[in-house]
């Protein structure tokens, strides 16, 4: 599904990735931890065509295309969906107008009939009760005034809305209760699929609770520096990462 | 350095002389006292950034044809008074018929109507002697109008849909209209009115407009302003409101730019309770040029204000706002909200704002904001890796920009030719490479 060769990116200069490499089958759930600054949320966004970060070195193939050849919008009509770990408000623009618009720019992509007013309304309204959301959410500006937790369920909605091959959630754990966790955690088991991989970001282990991931990877300085099973999670829980010879980096680099 | 310029003489000639004899001497006076006016320059305050734009050449100075073919206006508008070169064509238009309104164009009136026209236009607030420094080209209008429209509403009288009226301007050769529009709402009284300003042809041509709404106690008035005019339109139009006690007066205007665009909306609370709300959307292109100045005053006590503009420039076109809130010392417990928000598409657009307050009671509340900005990247990036295409993200953000004012619109008809403009603004300003 996702292979990542020697993948260095750098954002105003700054070198963030050093020489990443990461296969993803179908199927398979990744996890990356890694301190703060290690490069987690670069990878993300990378991955997802933001221009704000340019890739100095490296390769990523998609379902054997090269990914890092397609624009932003390509990348998610292929299948690549992100959730952000900062959702951004936009007043002025409806949620379900939005919506729409990424789901029948899907379709379109796809060759599939775009969907109406009307049933795009009950599909929206189906999936915003699988994250336990008032379909009244959809109605308001896309974001726009949601707590923390809402967005993130607001995402996990686009996520089940678009069915994407790879699913990338970037720290969609933080900020959230233990109820919403619970929540946003059903949301992306219910992701789960054969044809579908799973790339999570997190900071804590707590996530992996609920959501069992097949494999999990530190990543330190922009590298991957260790990987294992689940049982990787709980010892990085039990230890901290001092254990691999790590330190938050962000710390470091203010010291 | 060059000497100011004065207006030349050309332009104080009307052409007709068929109108009531008190609204005769009112545009001769007008006339004598505009002789010699100097034009505006970019050290005129007012006139700081349209001045540039202005060209009036003498061949612009001579009435348009006052009796060109007239278009009848849609069906789906309802009433309709359509005015061609700012003459009135009855024949074009579909009065409403209702007890209490009477419309009557200029050169039908009775002399008691008459005296009524002439008083409103000596009092209207655009033609008060402007500051020193300060220029209002639409004082303009009075020497010049032709015919015009008196609108009147007895006490009590309700007009159930919007009252269109459509300023037709044939640009097929130069020169100049000055249509003139004047509503007396009784107490109580409620009525929509649409201007709406269009043109045919391209030649260079100059609309300058007056309206003036005077409102009685407890009247509603809500006035939409469309302008869809041709690039090649210099548009000049003021509008002035009086409002007395517990009236409410909404304005809504709509604008796409060109050559030159210049509106002053200037509304004077002058019964206690009285409020207004005053909402607008401009979007320039090209070079096109947009400058929109409004004047809020605040005479009596007890009285709100609210008014929300928004610009959007693309490519080297300008926009400008300049709004001012002027509270009287006896205007206790006024409530004034001024809120400006700019939105420049690229790099070569130019937007200028300027709020100003004058404030001389002490109890009052008084708010205002202004703001210029591009759209943000990270929204764009956050659309755009859902799957749109960059420049639906991009219509989608600076529609989102505009839509809660387009929104706002009580007039569906006007909502819609306001989305189609869009639609097109949209289409050059986010051509795909």
């Amino acid at each position: 599904m996702l292979s990542i060769k020697n993948l260095h990116a750098c954002v105003e200069e700054k070198q963030i990735l050093n020489g990443l490499n990461l296969e993803i089958k179908a199927g398979e759930v990744h996890a990356i931890m890694g301190p703060n600054g290690s490069g987690k949320s670069t990878l993300s966004q990378v991955l997802a065509g933001n221009e704000a970060f340019d890739v100095t070195k490296g390769e990523v193939t998609f379902n054997g295309d090269n990914l890092l050849d397609l624009a932003t919008e390509e990348r998610a009509r292929e299948g690549i969906f992100l959730a952000f770990q900062y959702p951004v408000e936009i007043p002025g623009v409806s949620n379900l107008q939005f919506l729409r618009t990424s789901v029948n720019a899907m379709r379109k992509h796809h060759g599939i009939e775009e969907m109406n007013a009307a049933e795009f309304m009950k599909l929206a309204k189906e999936v915003s009760k699988q994250v336990d959301l008032d379909p009244a959410f959809l109605k308001r500006g896309v974001n726009e005034g949601f707590s923390g937790g809402e967005k993130k369920r607001n995402e996990v909605m686009q996520a089940l809305l678009l069915q994407p091959k790879l699913a990338i959630l970037d720290e969609t754990d933080s900020g959230l209760d233990i109820d919403a966790l619970k929540v946003v955690a059903d949301g992306v088991n219910a992701l789960r699929a054969p044809d579908r991989s799973i790339l999570m970001i997190t900071h804590y282990q707590r996530l992996l609770d609920h959501i069992v991931p097949d494999y999990v990877h530190v990543l330190s300085e922009g590298k991957i520096i260790k990987s294992g099973g689940p049982e990787l999670a709980l010892e990085l829980e039990a230890k901290g990462y001092g254990w691999l010879g790590i330190e938050d980096q962000v710390a470091a680099n203010h010291e | 350095m060059k000497s100011a310029s004065t207006l030349s003489s050309a332009f104080l000639q009307p052409a007709g002389q068929a109108l009531p004899a008190a609204l005769l001497a009112l545009r001769f006076d007008r006339a004598s006292a505009l002789a010699n006016l100097i034009l505006p320059t970019r050290r005129t305050e007012n006139w700081k950034y349209s001045a540039k734009h202005l060209k009036l050449t003498d061949d612009m100075a001579s009435t348009l044809p006052m009796n060109a073919s007239a278009e009848a206006a849609a069906d789906n508008l309802g009433y309709t008074v359509v005015m061609v070169n700012g003459v009135v064509r009855p024949e074009a238009s579909n009065y409403p018929t209702l007890e209490g309104l009477s419309i009557q164009r200029f050169s039908d009136l009775n002399e008691k109507d008459a005296t009524l026209a002439a008083d409103l236009l000596s009092n209207s607030i655009s033609d008060q002697p402007a500051k020193s420094g300060s220029v209002n080209l639409s004082q303009l209008n009075g020497a010049r109008f032709e015919d015009g429209l008196l609108i009147q509403l007895q006490p009590g009288t309700v007009l159930d849909q919007p009252l269109f009226l459509i300023h037709h301007t044939t640009a097929s050769h130069s020169g100049s209209a000055y249509p003139c529009i004047l509503v007396a709402a009784g107490n109580n009284s409620q009525l929509t009115v649409v201007e709406d300003y269009v043109s045919s042809g391209d030649s260079c041509v100059m609309v300058n407009t007056t309206t003036e709404f005077s409102l009685g106690d407890g009247a509603n008035v809500t006035s939409v302003r469309l302008n869809t005019e041709g690039q090649t339109v210099q548009h000049m139009g003021t509008t002035g409101v009086r409002q007395q006690r517990s009236s409410r007066f909404e304005s809504h205007s709509v604008g796409f730019g060109g050559t030159l665009r210049r509106h002053d909306l200037h509304v004077r609370l002058e019964g206690e309770g009285a409020e207004c709300k005053l909402n607008g959307v401009v979007v320039t292109q090209s070079t096109q040029h947009y400058d929109n100045h409004t004047t809020i005053e605040h005479v009596a006590a007890n009285c709100n204000s609210e008014e929300t503009y928004r610009n959007i420039a693309a490519d080297k076109s300008h926009a400008v706002f300049n709004g001012r809130i002027h509270i009287h010392q006896d205007a206790q417990k006024s409530n004034a909200n001024m809120s400006n928000k700019n939105l420049l598409l690229t790099s070569g657009a130019e937007i200028d704002t300027k709020p100003e307050l004058e404030i001389y009671a002490d109890d009052v509340l008084c708010a205002h904001g202004a703001t210029i900005g591009q759209l943000d990247k990270e929204s764009i990036f956050y659309l755009v890796s859902r799957g749109l295409n960059p420049r639906d993200a991009k219509v989608l953000l600076t529609m989102a920009f505009i839509n809660e004012l387009v929104d706002q619109i009580p007039v569906e008809q006007v909502r819609d030719t306001a989305h189609t403009g869009l639609n097109q603004f949209f289409d050059q300003a986010f051509q795909e490479v």
